[in-house]
């Protein structure tokens, strides 16, 4: 056991009295952002289902954004915005009552959300406006690379207050994306491509947890809980793993700080450098997609790495599908699993006596990323909507009026997403990591980024090439 | 009451205290998401728990 603070954290509320840690049954129902995702994907879906059968534009009008002008004078840019400004004010007005008022009922104050969200938009259509250059493609200034390049340089040279976080909200803009990316993904990909992701993911997952946890734990001499964490954050689900792990094997918090530092500075480095690389080896999008799922430790940041490569190389749809067949479907959805693998050891080994409880199989269940469930509602329901149609009407019909506006909606909550990254990674906020685990976790990612490759490219490089025709 | 660490007096699990107290987590996470379940932070050992743990230290 860590050494003892008296001082509850309760009190730093304000309030001088220890608050009531919050159980969350049935409240996590709206309590939790994965659950908002589901309800803003559907009642999206629903709308742009609504305006394609009555014929209306209304959803295609209202999506506008810069990025697909082609630019080539200062002029067009700006006769653009001044032609459509009311869309651009209906447009911020509507994404701010969407999550403005979801946000407050997760606890989140209105009063930090709006004027962030506000600012994250505007620079949202500047990173749009960048990426609509003509020449953009040249440099790769593609919008979600443009978008955490803007934020990364604001966040640590002229960083923004610190309750503005509140409007950048990485995980539920990624999140509400991830729901209507599946209303355009066909299931029958998940059902064919989903078994070699989730080998190929198995590989990778195990191979690296493995490596990093003994290189802590027998190279290094690290404690075996340390080790847990760093392992999982780099396999499973970067942050997000990291800390399921570490409450199940009840981590100190310097272990969580040394995680979070490890992740986000290698996950924002695998942001560039895999791209960097598909594009010097003139991967197959769909190929690349499935190494950046293999590599890349959340998904905030594997959405930016694929789409970007993906809209440079010319079929963004393959790589995105490659990216979440491999991420979401092949290592997110089993962290409930891994939880309760570490939570059992933690217990039933490391600290029999400490624990004083043998964990629950329900854990599996309470830690389940539950938007993975919108996610494949979304691409039942919507399968099952379009298979009436012939091929013929599904390209001249269904593709441009429904698919569209769809991942019309999806590119925004994306660009946010990929904007709060860069706005949230201040570097000097970070913890120390540490020397020996940062060396045990850049071991691991070399092993991971290496393997991934191999695999990806050589071994099951024939399925994914075949994504996205 | 059992007591489970979620009863204790030293946890405390609320989304907005564990974002404060882990700089650079809401950069590529939430403290708002599903894989949270109810984990939160001990401030007596300063760990960072699954509220079924128990101690000997349980406090209401």
């Amino acid at each position: 056991m860590a050494q003892k603070n008296e001082n509850p954290v309760h009190k730093a509320d304000g309030t001088g009295q220890p608050s009531k840690p919050l159980t969350m049954g049935w409240k996590e129902l709206y309590l939790k952002e994965d659950w908002w995702a589901i309800y803003l994907g559907f009642a999206m879906v629903i709308v742009c289902l609504v305006a394609f059968v009555n014929g209306s534009p209304i959803v295609k009008t209202l999506t506008v954004n810069p990025g697909g002008l082609k630019w080539t004078s200062l002029d067009q840019l700006f006769t653009h915005f001044a032609n459509n400004i009311h869309l651009y004010g209906l447009q911020l007005v509507s994404w701010l009552v969407i999550f403005g008022v979801t946000t407050r009922i997760m606890g989140i104050k209105t009063s930090e959300f709006v004027p962030s969200f506000i600012i994250l938009y505007l620079l949202s259509i500047v990173a749009f406006s960048i990426g609509g250059w003509a020449s953009a493609g040249r440099y790769m200034l593609e919008p979600p690379l443009v978008a955490l390049i803007i934020g990364i340089v604001i966040a640590n040279f002229m960083p923004l207050p610190k309750w503005m976080d509140s409007g950048f909200r990485v995980e539920y803009y990624i999140k509400t994306g991830i729901v209507l990316l599946g209303a355009t993904f066909p299931i029958r990909l998940v059902i064919s491509a989903g078994p070699i992701a989730l080998l190929e993911a198995t590989i990778i997952a195990l191979t690296t947890c493995l490596t990093i946890y003994f290189v802590s734990t027998k190279v290094f001499g690290l404690d075996k809980r340390l080790g847990a964490v760093l392992g999982t954050g780099a396999a499973v689900c970067g942050v997000s793993g990291s800390m399921a792990i570490g409450s199940a094997v009840g981590a100190k918090k310097e272990y969580v700080y040394s995680a979070i530092t490890m992740v986000v500075i290698w996950a924002l480095i695998m942001i560039l450098f895999i791209p960097f690389v598909s594009k010097a080896l003139h991967l197959n999008p769909g190929i690349a997609g499935a190494w950046v799922g293999t590599s890349e430790f959340a998904d905030a940041a594997g959405f930016a790495a694929a789409s970007s490569y993906g809209r440079f190389a010319g079929n963004e749809d393959a790589a995105i599908q490659g990216f979440t067949l491999m991420k979401v479907i092949g290592r997110d959805i089993w962290i409930g699993i891994w939880s309760f693998v570490f939570a059992l050891i933690a217990c039933m080994k490391w600290e029999k006596e400490e624990c004083g409880v043998r964990p629950s199989a329900m854990e599996i269940w309470w830690r389940f990323p539950k938007f993975v469930l919108g996610f494949f509602a979304a691409s039942l329901v919507m399968t099952y909507v379009v298979a009436g149609y012939s091929p013929a009407d599904f390209k001249a019909l269904v593709k441009p009026d429904l698919f569209g506006p769809l991942a019309a909606i999806r590119t925004w909550a994306f660009i946010f997403c990929f904007m709060s990254i860069g706005l949230t990674s201040r570097f000097k906020e970070l913890k120390e990591a540490g020397l020996k685990p940062a060396f045990a976790f850049s071991i691991g990612v070399l092993v991971n980024v290496t393997l991934g490759f191999i695999l990806s490219v050589y071994v099951f490089g024939d399925y994914w090439s075949m994504l996205g025709k | 009451m059992e007591d489970k660490c979620i009863n204790c007096r030293y946890f405390d699990n609320r989304s907005a205290l564990i974002e404060s107290a882990f700089p650079g987590l809401n950069s590529l996470s939430s403290a708002y998401g599903s894989v949270w379940a109810e984990s939160g932070i001990c401030s007596l050992h300063e760990l960072f728990l699954s509220p079924w743990r128990r101690c000997k230290d349980f406090k209401q």
